[in-house]
Formats: structure tokens, sequence, C-alpha cells
């Protein structure tokens, strides 16, 4: 009867995928209509393609094409991004380029034409205007990797139909708002140890307050976050000494985002040039076969228990890996790359927001006593938030929307046309790259009066028909190729930033000076943020 | 590979048993509920009203995927709130009874194209017999107004 109830519980999780099946085939005949995103001819810029051979018309007018469009030329790219280390200061080069040349413009990268889109109306549009299974960038690197390694595709390097099947698996299980929410109290374990590790690192600093590069412990908290929701299982990244499998992993991390610019070489140098720079692409290997073997690990570590489970006739509990175990909707090595690219995608985006939200409370003591207020008339001085709270915490959202605003992780985000695309006036032609800057579009001031303050009460509404933002803050994206773990993540920040608000008052550190952004993938703060945790009580 | 061994066999075995034990109980549900069906209408872009019937704690979305009703890019995301092309207009009235709106459904709803003041995402509402006869309108699409952007020139496209 147990494992029937408990069969029950995963059914009703499994359910609503069975229902959706039909669905899914629906949308995978819909597919095959629009499946124009395999192998596209590369983009030539003043070539009309030919179902508008005659000239084409938008709204206003005949529509420009490519090679009307303004941007910065080849040389100066060049120079910018090599010589004067562009790559770290991309958001900056693109609020300067949208300046000069104007909300879309045209940049090339060596052989490869980037459209960049710096206007939440025109971003707006394109993502509107997309398909079933958006495609992000050029993958041929991370897809090489695993067909070597004979290994899958994960949600961040498919495409296509395998993109849409292990999509349509995984939202079904992490993306539902209310789905999430079971794991809060797991989450809220890992809060815990949290606050108890700031508590322990301060203790070692001579004013027994700070705590030094406070993204180091942000990470370690998103892993353990994260890990709790992907694996089902602790890895102990809070604990003074951290397993050797989870510190192994945290190197293989480390160095994949260390060489972050070097994988991107990885890939732009052609294959028959590897054997002369044969660095990159050996590290863009190594950190993955890291990063593959502990999925694998956690993986066939929670198959076994499964299988010893039922085995013994006992009832099988478990979150999203048992449930993608068990249903198998996905093949083995699908979870496996779905695992490790999901852990990836995982940590230092929620590290970066959590080190630049204290940051910013530590830079502004009244915004920081305002949340305080709210928290502490919501919960009271003790009460540790559940996951019921946090609709009652509006500037605890509203926190973390303004960091993301200010800081997005992401400050661009790619796609790849599928079809033809009129967007400001130009003609843009099926298989293009675009940058969507959500950088500059952040930052705009029509969008968002006083962009360059901190204010979290700008996401504050005031009743259910108040309208608060719109595309110029995207930072999880929109639409069916967003992020998947934006409401594990959101989940995440909230109740650490809850936790973390109510018990301490986060101040800078005389050892912090300005800290500016840095580019470097993701956005990313420049220089170590050092702040003081002063007990509230 | 573990996926071929005996234990996921058994895996198997085990869940196809009970998913048939509760696909008959959900089977027994739906049969009971279908004598409780709310009638709905949709108004489609191209103004046509198609009525249909659907289960008291539907959502709208399941209602159009059950019923498959033709509307263009309708729920890209199944219901998962990542997108908003579920949007649906109601009559005031309609719209001041239905349930809460969570936090995350407002954040899409300011995403949706051509917002009203009376707009939900339809993978949010579900249906009551409370809302027996009601008529929600389809927002025009992106697509729509793109095409008419267009012009005649890119209706190949």
């Amino acid at each position: 009867m147990a494992l029937l109830k408990k069969m029950r519980h995963l059914h009703l999780r499994i359910l609503p995928v069975t229902a959706e099946n039909r669905h899914f085939l629906l949308r995978t005949r819909g597919f095959h209509k629009h499946s124009t995103c395999q192998s596209l001819p590369a983009v030539e810029e003043n070539v009309l393609p030919g179902n508008f051979s005659a000239a084409a018309v938008g709204k206003d007018g005949p529509l420009k094409t490519l090679k009307d469009m303004a941007g910065p030329s080849t040389i100066s790219n060049i120079i910018e991004f090599f010589f004067r280390d562009g790559f770290s200061r991309i958001h900056e080069i693109q609020q300067q380029h949208s300046q000069k040349y104007g909300r879309i413009f045209k940049s090339r990268f060596g052989p490869q034409l980037v459209v960049s889109i710096a206007d939440r109306d025109m971003i707006a549009e394109v993502l509107r205007a997309e398909g079933v299974a958006p495609q992000r960038a050029n993958m041929e690197s991370w897809k090489e990797y695993r067909d070597m390694r004979g290994r899958a595709t994960g949600l961040i390097s498919a495409e296509g139909e395998d993109w849409l099947k292990m999509r349509s698996v995984l939202r079904q299980q992490i993306m539902r708002p209310r789905d999430v929410a079971v794991f809060a109290d797991d989450i809220s374990g890992v809060v815990t140890d949290l606050v108890a590790r700031v508590r322990a690192l301060r203790g070692r600093q001579p004013d027994g307050l700070t705590v030094l590069n406070v993204n180091d412990l942000f990470f370690k908290y998103a892993m353990e976050g994260i890990s709790v929701v992907l694996y089902e299982q602790r890895l102990g990244c809070l604990e003074e000494r951290i397993p050797q499998l989870s510190l192994e992993y945290i190197a293989a991390l480390h160095l994949m985002f260390s060489s972050f610019k070097t994988s991107m070489y990885a890939g732009a140098i052609p294959k028959w040039l590897r054997p002369l720079i044969p660095k990159p692409w050996e590290e863009f290997c190594h950190s993955w076969d890291g990063l593959f073997k502990f999925s694998k690990v956690h993986v066939d570590r929670r198959l076994s228990e499964i299988q010893g489970q039922l085995a013994a006739g006992q009832e099988v509990k478990g979150g999203l890996l048992t449930c993608l175990l068990v249903t198998k909707e996905l093949t083995l090595e699908e979870i496996y790359a779905n695992m490790t690219e999901m852990l990836l995608a995982g940590v230092d985006t929620t590290s970066f927001t959590l080190s630049w939200s204290t940051y910013l409370l530590a830079l502004h003591p009244q915004v920081q006593q305002q949340i305080y207020e709210e928290v502490v008339s919501t919960l009271g001085p003790d009460k540790v938030p559940v996951s019921e709270d946090l609709p009652r915490l509006p500037l605890i959202r509203g926190l973390v929307k303004e960091t993301l605003r200010l800081f997005p992780v992401l400050p661009g985000n790619g796609r790849i046309t599928q079809k033809n695309l009129a967007v400001g006036g130009y003609l843009i032609p099926a298989g293009t790259q675009l940058a969507l800057c959500h950088y500059t579009t952040s930052l705009d001031e029509g969008s968002f009066p006083n962009a360059a303050q901190f204010l979290p009460q700008r996401w504050v509404r005031k009743d259910a028909t108040d309208r608060v933002d719109n595309f110029g803050s995207i930072p999880f994206g929109y639409g069916i190729r967003s992020c998947v773990g934006r409401r594990i993540a959101e989940l995440e920040m909230h109740l650490a930033l809850t936790q973390l608000i109510q018990k301490f008052h986060i101040q800078v550190s005389p050892l912090t000076e300005e800290v500016r952004a840095k580019t470097h993938g993701l956005l990313t703060p420049g220089a170590p943020i050092n702040v003081r945790f002063v007990d509230r009580q | 590979m573990p996926t071929d061994s005996t234990g996921s066999h058994i895996i198997r075995m085990v869940l196809e048993s009970h998913f048939l034990v509760i696909r008959q109980f959900c089977c027994y549900t739906r049969a009971l509920r279908s004598e409780n069906k709310v009638t709905v209408s949709f108004i489609n872009r191209d103004g046509e009203k198609v009525t249909v019937k659907g289960s008291p704690g539907d959502s709208l979305l399941d209602v159009v995927i059950e019923q498959d009703l033709d509307i263009d890019g309708f729920g890209a995301c199944e219901g998962t709130l990542a997108c908003s092309t579920c949007h649906l207009i109601f009559d005031e009235d309609v719209f001041n009874q239905l349930g809460p709106i969570t936090d995350e459904e407002m954040d899409m709803l300011d995403l949706a194209y051509g917002l009203t003041d009376t707009s939900r995402l339809g993978c949010q509402v579900c249906l009551t017999k409370s809302l027996e006869g009601i008529t929600v309108r389809v927002p025009e699409s992106v697509a729509d107004m793109r095409e008419s952007d267009f012009g005649t020139t890119s209706s190949s496209s």
C-alpha cells in the first residue's frame, strides 16, 4: 500500500506528461513543418533570400537588408576584442555600440556575422516569433565532444527534435512553481548550513565579521542547493571538509569556467589547426570529462539504490532523478547529459547573483532596512521561511529582479533565426546569429527610470492589474527555450536572501573597493566581494 | 548498461501494474465528472466562436488541447509558466470571479502580446461549475500582426 501511495505520488507528477503526450505529438508534427534549423547555409549579408526576391515590405515601407545595417568594422572589432581585452567588457561594448550604431547593428567576428539587438520591443518581436525548437547558438564543439565520448546531448547542447523531447520531459518536472515548491524544505536545509558557514567563516577574521570573497561561499551554496534537487543528495560543499568527489567536481567546474574563453576558442579553432594549438581543445575535453564523471557517479548511485529498494520490496521515494530513472522517458545517457548540463548551468549563475545581491544590499543600507522590515513583519525574527511565505515577501522578489536587472548574469543571449524575420526595418534572413543585448536594455532609461539606481521597490506591484516589467529585463529569457532552472534558482535565491537579511545586517567591508562587473562568459564580479555579516540580535 | 538489467525491468513491471490501477481509477473519476462538464466558448482570432465542454479542475489550456482547438502557437510551454502564449481575455465580471493570480503568472502576463486589464493565462485558470457558459477571447497573435506587416510580398515565407 505504501508503495502504491508513493507510486501515486510519482504518478501524479507523471500523469500530466502522459496527458501532454498528445500535445507533444501535435507539436512534433508542427515541428516538421518548420524544421529549418538544421544545417542552415551561411548568411550572405547582401543577398536576399529566395522568397524575398522582390523588395520585401515592412510596416514602415520597404525593408532594408543586412548590407545597409551599420556596425563596427571587422578591424576595429579585432583590435577591441583581441588587443584591448574586449571579451571582459562585452557588456560595456554592447552599450557603446548600440549608442553609436543604433539599437540594431551588425558585427563580424571572423567569418561569423552577428546581428545585435539592443531594443526591448525588437527583442520581444524576435522571441515572440520563435518556432517550436528555437536555437541559441552554434553548439558544434559541445556536440563534437559528446559524439567523441559516445555521450548524449543535454538541454544546452541539443537542438531540434532531440532538444524538444528532453525539454518536454524536464519542464514537466522542474518548471511549474508548484512542482518546484516541493524542493523548498531540502533547500531550506542547505540555507541553514549556509548561515552556519557564514558564522564559521567570519569567526576566522580579525574583526569576527567579514566573509572574504563571498562568491566562494555562494558558489558552494548554489552547488549544494542544485544538487539536492538534481541528485536528491547532499554533497557536503558547505562542510568544513568537503568530500573528495565534490572537490573534484568543483575543480572541473572551475576549469570549465576559467577556461571559458579557451573553450570558446576550442570551438572556434578549426579542427585541422588543433595539432598546432592543442591546449584549448584538450582542456575543454578534460573539464567535460570531470563534469560527466561526477554526474554519472551520482546518477548510478541513485539507480542502484532504486534497484535495491525494489528488489527488497521497499517503496521507491524520490524526486526529479528518481522520476527520470523510473519512468525512462529519457535514456540513461540523456539523464547523465542533462544532469551534467543543468548542474553546470545552475551554479555560477546563482552564486554571482547572490554575490551581487549582498553587495548591493551592503551598499544601500536604507534599502536593506526596508527589506529587513518586510521580512521581520512577515516572519518575525526567527521563523524559517517556507515557500508559502514568499508571495508575502514582494521586496525579496524585487531584490532578485533588481539585482538581475543591474547585473544580468547572462549579459546577452543568442538566437539563430529559423525563418526570415523583419525586425527594426531590416530583413534578417533565416540562419542569422542574433545577439540579444539584455545588459543594454535592462539599463535603458526608457524602460527603467533612474536605471542606474538600485530600487527593488520598482518591481513591487500596487495590485494584480499593475504591470511592472517588460522585455527590457528578462534575465531568464522568455518562451520555450528560456532557463529551465529558473524556478529552482529563484527558490534558492529567495530562501537564502530572506534568511540572510533576517539574521544579519550586511555591510561593506573596508577591504572592498568599488566592484565592477566583468564578462567572463557570464557577468561576474570583477573583484572579490568582501562583506560583513553583523548579527541582527 | 544498467537500463537493461533485471532491476529496471522490475521497476517497469511494478510501475506498469500500478499505472493500470491508477489509470482505471482516473477513468472512473473522469466518467463521474463527465456529467458535470462545464461549457466554454472561445472566440478565435478570426472572430469564429467555438463552444466546447471541459471538466471541472481542467485548465483552459487543457481544454484547448483536449478539444484539439486550432489556435496557432497556443500554450507553447505546456503550462509551465515560461511563456505567455496561452493568453486569454475575459469579460470583466468573469475575470473578477477567477481564482487568485500568482506572482509568476503576473510576471508572464507582463510579457503577453495584446495585454488587457482582464487578461489571464489559460494554463492558470481552472474550470469550475460557476464558470458555466463563459466566453473567452483569444487575442490577436504576433503572427497575425506580422502577416499584415509584410503585405503580400512575404506571404510565401
